[in-house]
């Protein structure tokens, strides 16, 4: 846990250009008013629509630090939407997505709320890492380059420093004998466990699945579930998890949220959402779900 | 063909074929350096640039390349600008040639799986560093068949240089058949010469290209 947590911070502060010191300085006041108990993500008002489709409508969260949040719901609802959106692979329709204390889109200027730099986005962005259904790994680099290439290019890590990052990152994930694989050369469960060290190798503070295990074969699920668990028990992170795997969801979450419709039609701590669900249509959703199992 | 000195008909073919093998190596890299240029331009997220590469497109790929050699040749001392034959045929042919390859960069880049680009946008990459590292690495696999077809028509096109003054393979080759009045001769050995030089030159070098750009799409032996 130690060092691994220590480091968290400072990469993004290690070579602050010279005009963006500025906002920094001024980002650092206006962080330090604030509680650290203050939620590390809030999604206010949120609206995404595809044309005429409305996939969220006025979505509130609010995830806090540490906090560990499984997103449940029926296929369209809206779940990979919600990530997609704080990784900033979507654009909103609506509202603001708070980061850390900072929108994540928009900045703030003068009182107004104008859409952010590419410079912005980035800072924030790095906050934020994402483990793709599809692992989506480099195919033309190694395991140990995959986890390289960003530390270097992003950060400016040395090769040395993140190669040694790289490399405590694959035994973190069981994978410290297959450094040198290319991502063809791996099985399904072990590209994703690839996929994860790539995104820890950044150092976020707030790590997205989105199905995860779901383009698995069945027995090679729990490999990829067990490298989360330990994540989740041994680091400060906070986890946002869009998941099938209900038994998962129970022992995993602090909240589990159920997605209908884009809107959350019920939230709670797993025990209660999956076990003793007051909504309709969490009921008839837990049911088809247990059913087929 | 006794009558006709044979060694000069040799020293003229050797520099043909020494014209077209430089003609044809200058254009390629002409035609690779703008050709990745401009089809980066031509996915560029900014308006202006991707402006400015369809309209050079268009114009290299939609006009007579003899006629843009003219241009250059003929026409720009008009305006002052003088630039010797040469000049004129390298960077004639590989401009003309850039205009294709632009155009097989882009579809290569385009082609790349839109997970790699959520990937490097979730792992906070610059859209240059993304580009460089993650998205032509994979494109350059895609595109290097293209460009396999691409550079054997520079080769071939590579003849036009004789219309600006400079004696290439085909005119040595039908000097020599004016002069000695076998035709099938040297006409046969213009059309194996260009055969041999493609697979000599071309050929290879893609090949080389392709065995280094293919690194994790084949399964192979764990360095
Ligand atoms: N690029 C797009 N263009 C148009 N509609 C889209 C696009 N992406 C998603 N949608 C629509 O948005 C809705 C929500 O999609 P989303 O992927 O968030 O659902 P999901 O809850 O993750 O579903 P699943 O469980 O199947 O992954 C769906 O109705 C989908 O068809
Ligand atoms: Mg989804």
């Amino acid at each position: 846990m130690s060092e691994f947590v220590l480091r968290f911070e400072d990469d993004l502060t290690k070579r602050p250009r010279a005009s963006a010191r500025r906002d920094e300085l001024d980002l650092d006041i206006r962080r330090s008013e604030k509680v650290m108990n203050e939620p590390i993500v809030r999604f206010e008002n949120v609206t995404k629509r595809y044309g005429a489709l409305t996939v969220l409508d006025e979505l509130n969260l609010e995830i806090a630090r540490n906090e560990k949040v499984s997103i449940i719901g029926p296929s369209g609802s809206g779940k990979t939407t919600v990530l997609r959106m704080l990784m900033t692979l979507e654009h909103i329709n609506g509202g603001v997505i708070w980061v850390d204390g900072e929108p994540l889109t928009h900045t703030q200027k003068n009182g107004q709320i104008v859409p952010a730099s590419e410079r912005h986005l980035r800072r924030v962005r790095a906050k934020i890492g994402m483990v793709f259904q599809h692992f989506n790994l480099f195919p033309h680099m190694t395991a140990l380059q995959n986890c390289m290439e960003a530390p270097i290019s992003v950060l400016g890590l040395s090769k040395k420093e993140a190669e040694a990052r790289a490399a405590e990152l694959l035994d973190l994930v069981g994978l410290g004998d297959k450094k040198n694989h290319f991502p063809i050369q791996l099985s399904g469960g072990q590209k994703q466990r690839v996929a994860i060290a790539r995104a820890l190798a950044m150092r976020p503070k707030v790590m997205l699945f989105d199905e995860v295990t779901s383009a698995l074969d069945p027995e090679l699920v729990g490999e990829v579930l067990n490298v989360i668990r330990k994540l989740s028990a041994e680091h400060d992170l906070t986890m946002l998890m869009v998941t099938h795997q209900m038994g998962f969801a129970k022992e995993f979450s602090d909240r589990v949220c159920f997605f209908s419709g884009g809107k959350i039609v019920e939230q709670g701590p797993p025990s209660q959402l999956l076990g003793n669900p007051q909504n309709e249509r969490t009921q008839q959703f837990l049911n088809a779900v247990l059913e087929t199992r | 063909m006794s009558k006709v000195d044979l060694s000069f008909i040799f020293a003229v073919l050797t520099k043909g074929v020494m014209t077209t093998v430089i003609v044809t190596l200058g254009a390629c890299v002409v035609a690779i350096v703008l050709g990745l240029f401009v089809g980066l331009t031509r996915v560029s997220p900014r308006r202006q640039l991707r402006w400015f590469s369809i309209a050079y497109i268009e114009f290299f790929r939609g006009t007579s390349m003899l006629v843009q050699l003219y241009w250059w040749f003929f026409v720009l001392p008009i305006f002052g600008i003088f630039l010797s034959p040469w000049t004129v045929g390298i960077l004639g042919i590989g401009m003309n040639a850039s205009g294709y390859a632009a155009e097989y960069v882009r579809a290569a880049i385009q082609a790349v799986d839109r997970g790699q680009y959520e990937a490097s946008t979730a792992l906070n990459f610059s859209r240059l560093t993304m580009m460089r590292r993650i998205i032509l690495p994979q494109a350059m696999r895609a595109m290097l068949p293209t460009w396999g077809n691409m550079l054997i028509d520079v080769l071939k096109g590579s003849s036009l240089v004789f219309f600006i003054t400079i004696p290439e393979f085909t005119s040595a080759a039908k000097q020599a058949a004016d002069a000695t009045g076998d035709y099938m001769l040297f006409f046969a050995v213009a059309l194996f010469g260009y055969y041999i030089i493609a697979r000599a030159l071309i050929t290879p070098f893609v090949r080389w290209l392709e065995r280094r750009v293919s690194r994790g799409f084949v399964r192979e032996q764990v360095a």
